[in-house]
């Protein structure tokens, strides 16, 4: 469905020195850079497959995804998608898939909602009959009733986002590809698009791409993920095996009563593990841990702390994705040392 | 069938057009306001020029062939501006530009489509105003009904040729954002040639003969001095077959180019801002 060959994209950037002669020195005689943005990625989406595209800020993910959609082209390498290289045939590739860039809309600023989809209906050339039950259909997951008749400008960011995603789905695309859908969304919103999303890809079928920061994007809706990171392919698997590898690191954090409590905490030594387990840090009464839950329970965690020392706040939570991308990476490293 | 296809596709282009147009009445009211305002000032300052000569005749222009000098100008430049490198450029610097490649059309027929649609009431509320008060005022100052039939008419095909250059012109001029990143000040300064070139500002008659004839091999004579002299009678039929070939040349040209430019700047394309 998706063959993703040893893509690589490499942007100019000018170099400024500082201040207004680095400018006028910038615009006689620029100094350039070459920046790698995607370096030498390669990977594989049978159809049908939710495939989650993860990765840090800056990592190349949405350079990916504009390369895919045909917006971009490769300095090097090749993707093909539905037997289509997508900067070859645009018109014919782009009419066979969805995309949503949650930083842009592709809604018309200024026209009602329901106009917007009527001439998406003609540029995609979509039946009525089809047209109907879609919009039946999108209407009921993403509930766009209550301001199809407004004019886009004036949507709430939760409602554009989901307008855009209908949009999107309207002429059924056989690939969907999603550019952070979830930004800046509550939590009812994230449901209800997480929810469209699952249908559309179970009823139809369809592909779907879709990078995220919300680790419960991914856990709700991937079978799989690719995680890159400067560029770089760091990860390809399935969810489980990322979990079990890298997802059982927690944070705890706590505020201490008295701040001379600290050195009673000895978390390496009583509980026998090394620093790759467990990682303090503290700042005055503000101690957070990070530990493997594999190792230490978090049950054990807290019943250990607290019995050492009085606190006054407690919490434990889930590392963030991007910091199982950081420990991931930094392993990477440390193989190649080896 | 091919036609149709075509027509099914882009016509939602220039529906979409005609409702954002509306979307904004009172920026229309306010344009069309300042530029017949802008029109009433030429015309009393050529007003001046022609009290303050001696004979009846400037450089070959009566007052009266002044007065519909300038009114149609301001028609044919209204009808025949293009907002493409405007448009264009803040798509690109942007980067919304991205959001037209997803879309299964070609680039430049969904922006002409669209451009369309904006103009439609536009042309309506102010094109038949300014040909009848035209008419009427030749009617009146030479006592009988000057209207030519043949002579509107190829000024309509004329027009429409002159658009379509204005158009391609813009969307190649606009494609420069690729490169520079922001036209702004380039807009500016291509407005003020393309007006003094094209004969907008002067007629180019009243230039020196060398320069005349320069600007008039060039392609901005055809986007408005060619549609209004056919309009005043001022050519022969040989003039016009020729002058209008001319139009046909021109548009080429620069569909050619804009065709050229895209390709080679949407390689460079690196969508700016996420």
């Amino acid at each position: 469905m998706i063959y993703v060959n040893d893509l690589r994209k490499e942007f100019k950037k000018t170099i400024k020195e500082p201040g207004l002669k680095g400018s006028l020195k910038a615009l006689f005689k620029p100094n350039n850079e070459i920046i790698t943005a995607v370096d030498s990625i390669t990977f594989h989406v049978p159809k049908g497959e939710i495939l989650g595209f993860i990765g840090p800020n800056g990592a190349g993910k949405s350079t990916v995804i504009k390369m895919l959609t045909g917006i971009l082209t490769p300095t090097s390498g090749t993707c093909e998608i539905n037997g289509y290289i997508p900067q070859k045939n645009r018109q014919k590739y782009v009419k066979e898939i969805g995309v949503v860039f949650g930083q842009r809309t592709q809604l018309w600023w200024d026209l009602a909602l329901r106009e917007t989809y009527s001439v998406l209906k003609e540029i995609y050339d979509v039946p009525d009959a089809e047209f109907k039950s879609r919009m039946a259909f999108l209407n009921e997951v993403l509930e766009l009733d209550d301001f199809i008749s407004s004019p886009v400008r004036t949507l709430s960011l939760g409602q554009r986002m989901r307008a855009d995603i209908a949009a999107s789905l309207l002429h059924n695309p056989k690939v969907l590809f999603l550019d952070e859908p979830t930004i800046g969304l509550d939590v009812v919103v994230k449901d209800n698009i997480r929810n469209a999303i699952q249908k559309i890809n179970a009823e139809e079928g369809t592909t779907v791409i879709l990078t995220t920061h919300d680790l419960a994007d991914i856990e709700l809706l991937c079978n799989r993920i690719v995680m890159i990171d400067k560029g770089k392919k760091v990860f390809d698997g399935q969810i489980s095996e990322l979990k079990r590898e890298f997802g059982q690191m927690r944070d705890l954090h706590f505020e201490l009563t008295h701040t001379d409590d600290f050195d009673k905490l000895v978390y390496l030594e009583d509980f026998k593990v090394t620093q790759d387990d467990v990682e303090i840090k503290n700042e005055g009464a503000s101690v957070s841990v990070r530990f493997n839950s594999d190792k230490i329970s978090v049950e054990d965690m807290l019943s250990y702390t607290l019995a050492k020392v009085h606190v006054k706040d407690i919490n434990v939570k889930d590392a963030d994705i991007e910091e199982i991308i950081r420990r991931l990476y930094k392993r990477e490293v440390s193989i190649d040392e080896v | 069938m091919k036609f149709k296809k075509f027509m099914r596709t882009y016509r939602p282009f220039t529906r979409a057009g005609m409702l954002e147009s509306v979307a904004y009445r009172a920026n229309f009211i306010c344009f069309l306001l300042g530029e017949i305002m802008s029109c009433f000032i030429m015309f009393f300052v050529w007003k001046a020029v022609f009290n303050s000569t001696s004979g009846q005749d400037f450089m070959g222009f009566s007052m009266n062939d002044m007065v519909v000098y300038l009114f149609i100008t301001f028609l044919t430049g209204y009808l025949t501006y293009s907002d493409g490198t405007y448009a264009i450029a803040t798509e690109i610097r942007d980067g919304s530009i991205a959001m037209r490649m997803i879309k299964p059309c070609s680039f430049d027929m969904c922006f002409l489509f669209q451009e369309l649609g904006n103009k439609i009431f536009n042309v309506l509320v102010i094109f038949t105003p300014i040909v009848v008060g035209v008419e009427a005022y030749k009617w009146v100052i030479t006592g009988s009904c000057q209207f030519n039939v043949v002579n509107f008419l190829l000024y309509v095909v004329s027009l429409i040729l002159a658009y379509l250059i204005s158009f391609y012109f813009n969307v190649s001029y606009g494609f420069m954002a690729f490169y520079l990143k922001n036209l702004w000040g380039a807009d500016i300064l291509k407005e003020c040639i393309v007006n003094f070139l094209s004969g907008a500002t002067i007629p180019l008659a009243f230039m020196p003969p060398f320069l005349a004839s320069v600007l008039s091999f060039l392609p901005f004579s055809s986007l408005s001095y060619t549609p209004v002299m056919i309009y005043m009678g001022m050519y022969s039929p040989f003039e016009i077959v020729y002058k209008m070939l001319f139009q046909v040349f021109w548009l080429a040209v620069m569909i050619l180019i804009s065709k050229l430019v895209w390709r080679h700047a949407v390689k460079r394309l690196c969508s700016q801002g996420g």
